[in-house]
């Protein structure tokens, strides 16, 4: 078990005729303390699983430094890294049975008799609930009883680290959410470093205690769950972490009032002077769907008409699209109420955006300008920690 | 339509809406071919069969009745053939087998394991698929015989083994020629089935600490046996029928080390003309090793072909 380290970690791809080549991750530095679950999350293509695979020592570093424990280890090869990873294919031996499968690597990279690696196995396998498989080759399991020889191959070999590559992304969603709930225990029982990739942002809430935010190979956030939802440091982690997205409105600027096209909000004074703004600066708005509130029409200055376009009812929640009348394009918002649905489509309702759950975005650079107030004094970190 | 089917044992209606000259067209054309293909090799066992005087006198796909029946030729072509089949089998079962394995182990090291230039490698073994054997030849047996003449070098070890005579050292050039010339084709061929093999496995094995060789003895070889059979079965046809090489190493049908595709073109044909009984036996025999392969490894060589285009 080690502390994990990036250090301005870049991965270039190049061409035989490219010289600029493709840049895949760039100036990635993300520290992973002992023991810690930490998530790699963004849309495909955005550099997460190079980055999992450089730390796995399956693609080289183009620049920066890869640290595990004490020892830089970007040109140690994969097989002396005492990592384990769980692929998203599994990739298990398809001609071993479940046993040896998760024998190989103790074969392979220690000097345990036969005895031991028996032994050690078993435990393994008696802990992941599959002892009752061990002599099954892996073409006869489940997607699931898979996943589990997969993860028992992983912690069999008691390593350094974990790496984790979509592991739950061909498992059904029932088995998916059981998995997420299972690998989150094994992790906290084994206390070791796991580094997860993930492009579902509710396994990267629900698991990581830090989630590492990943946009076209360019680091965007780090933060426990519920900094990178309440805090987000830019608009694309805005709009990436929380299900359904935060709504956002272009606008721009005029003293303390917020132009969009469709509706005009006015700051009180103090909150906007705080932000130091410059008039007239493009900005977008950006308001979570639970903070909409829904109710009567009203002349509140942040309050607004809008029409309810469809009610999606969830049970527990009712995802409610509205449109404002005015909008020259047909952009939709949402709002999401719980309990029965008090609306129904073709309604007229006012909705509020209450000043204090306001997220204000450089409309050019997409950074943060002002996040919601969350009702704790202190700074946002350390309560959220 | 189904009452009809019901009533009659012959469904006259159905049987004339089906009726379709794009079918009837097909069927023909196979029955066709199922003749230009299957006659020959009918009349080739007929003849084998008959003796001199019934072949002369019956059709030549006509089955040998009463007296013209005769299994002399076979015996005789046997009994010829006897030493050749030990010498093919000699060079060719060792030179396949070599041949697939390093081949095998080409195409892991070009195909799964990175390194630079493998691209530049690999095309040297692509042009060695379309090197014409008759190029060579005069080369061949200059390097054989001249520069390392290491049939002359074996001779007296091959004559102190039992039932073999110094002449069989020439199989060990022929052997190593073979093992030469079919690597490049047996390599692109391994490659093409690596390349569909997911390289999570290797990466799987990499990251459980498992070397090169490793990787390539406990998981890559065991998952390609189904390929080894195609291949083998291949490569096995390939040097047992070959004749330029045998010639030119070997030299001729007298020699004690030649192998059936020498001793095939001379049986059966003497001063008096050609026993054609002879020599249908003898080509029949001759093919019977590459059938029987054939036969024995058909399910697996199925399923290489099935993996390799899947």
């Amino acid at each position: 078990m080690a502390r994990l380290e990036l250090d301005d970690v870049t991965k270039v791809y190049r061409g035989d005729d490219d010289e600029a080549g493709v840049v895949a991750v760039d100036d990635v530095s993300v520290e992973v303390p002992d023991g810690d679950f930490l998530v790699l999350v963004g849309p495909s293509g955005c550099g997460k699983s190079t980055t999992l695979r450089m730390i796995a020592g399956l693609e080289t570093v183009t620049a920066g430094e890869v640290t595990l424990g004490d020892r830089t280890i970007n040109d140690v090869s994969a097989q002396e890294r005492d990592i384990a990873m769980v692929f998203q294919s599994y990739a298990l031996y398809p001609h071993k049975t479940v046993r040896d499968n998760i024998a190989f690597g103790l074969e392979e990279s220690t000097d345990l008799s036969d005895g031991e690696i028996t032994e050690t196995v078993e435990e393994a396998t008696e802990l992941m609930g599959i002892d009752d498989l061990l002599d099954r080759k892996p073409g006869e399991l489940s997607g699931g009883q898979q996943q589990r020889v997969a993860l028992g191959r992983a912690i069999v070999r008691d390593p350094d680290a974990f790496l984790m590559d979509e592991p739950l992304s061909n498992l059904d969603a029932k088995l998916r959410a059981e998995m997420r709930t299972e690998l989150q225990h094994l992790q906290e029982q084994l206390g070791v470093t796991t580094v997860y990739v993930t492009h579902d942002q509710t396994e990267a809430m629900t698991m990581g205690d830090r989630i590492a935010v990943l946009d076209q190979g360019e680091l965007q956030q780090v933060g426990t769950p519920l900094e990178c939802y309440h805090q987000p440091s830019n608009l694309f982690v805005a709009g990436f972490i929380g299900e359904p997205s935060m709504n956002v409105f272009d606008g721009h600027l005029q003293t303390t009032e917020l132009v969009t096209d469709s509706f005009t909000y006015s700051f009180s004074a103090e909150s906007v002077s705080d932000l130091d703004l410059e008039e007239e600066s493009e900005l977008v708005l950006g308001i979570r769907p639970e903070d909409i509130e829904l109710g009567e029409r009203s002349t509140d200055e942040h309050r607004f008409e809008a029409e309810v376009v469809v009610v999606e009812p969830m049970g527990n929640e009712n995802i409610v699209h509205l449109q404002f009348d005015d909008t020259p394009t047909d952009d939709e918002f949402i709002a999401t109420t719980e309990g029965i649905p008090s609306v129904s489509s073709g309604d007229r309702v006012g909705v509020v955006f209450p000043e204090a759950a306001i997220h204000l975005f450089d409309a050019d650079t997409g950074k943060a300008v002002k996040n919601r107030r969350l009702s704790f004094t202190g700074t946002p970190a350390e309560m959220l920690q | 339509m189904s009452q009809s089917t019901s009533r009659s044992p012959i469904d006259v209606e159905s049987l004339v809406e089906n009726f379709n000259y794009r079918r009837v067209g097909k069927y023909a054309l196979v029955v066709l071919f199922l003749g230009f293909f299957l006659v020959p090799l009918e009349t080739g066992i007929m003849t084998a069969l008959k003796t001199n005087s019934a072949i002369a006198r019956s059709l030549p796909f006509a089955p040998p009745a009463g007296e013209g029946f005769t299994l002399t030729n076979l015996e005789y072509a046997f009994s010829q053939l006897t030493n050749s089949f030990v010498n093919s089998l000699l060079m060719a079962v060792p030179a396949t087998l070599l041949n697939v394995l390093l081949a095998s182990m080409a195409a892991y090291g070009l195909t799964m394991v990175s390194w630079r230039g493998q691209i530049a490698v690999f095309a040297l073994f692509l042009v060695g698929v379309f090197v014409p054997y008759q190029a060579v030849l005069v080369p061949l047996s200059q390097f054989w015989n001249n520069m390392f003449p290491l049939a002359r070098m074996l001779e007296p070890l091959f004559a102190a083994i039992p039932f073999l005579q110094g002449g069989h050292s020439r199989l060990v050039p022929l052997t190593i020629t073979h093992v030469a010339y079919g690597i490049p084709i047996c390599t692109v061929l391994f490659r093409s089935y690596y390349k569909s093999l997911p390289n999570s496995l290797v990466e799987a094995a990499k990251i459980d600490g498992a070397s090169i060789t490793k990787i390539y003895r406990r998981i890559v070889l065991p998952l390609s046996l189904p390929m080894f059979g195609v291949v083998f079965i291949y490569q096995f046809t390939q040097i047992y029928n070959e004749f330029l090489f045998s010639f030119t190493l070997i030299t001729g049908s007298n020699h004690p080390a030649a192998p059936v595709t020498l001793i095939l073109p001379a049986i059966g044909s003497s001063t008096e003309g050609i026993d054609f009984g002879i020599r249908m036996s003898a080509a029949f025999l001759a093919a019977l090793p590459t059938i029987i392969l054939y036969v024995a490894f058909a399910e697996q060589f199925a399923k290489g072909l099935r993996t390799e285009s899947g």
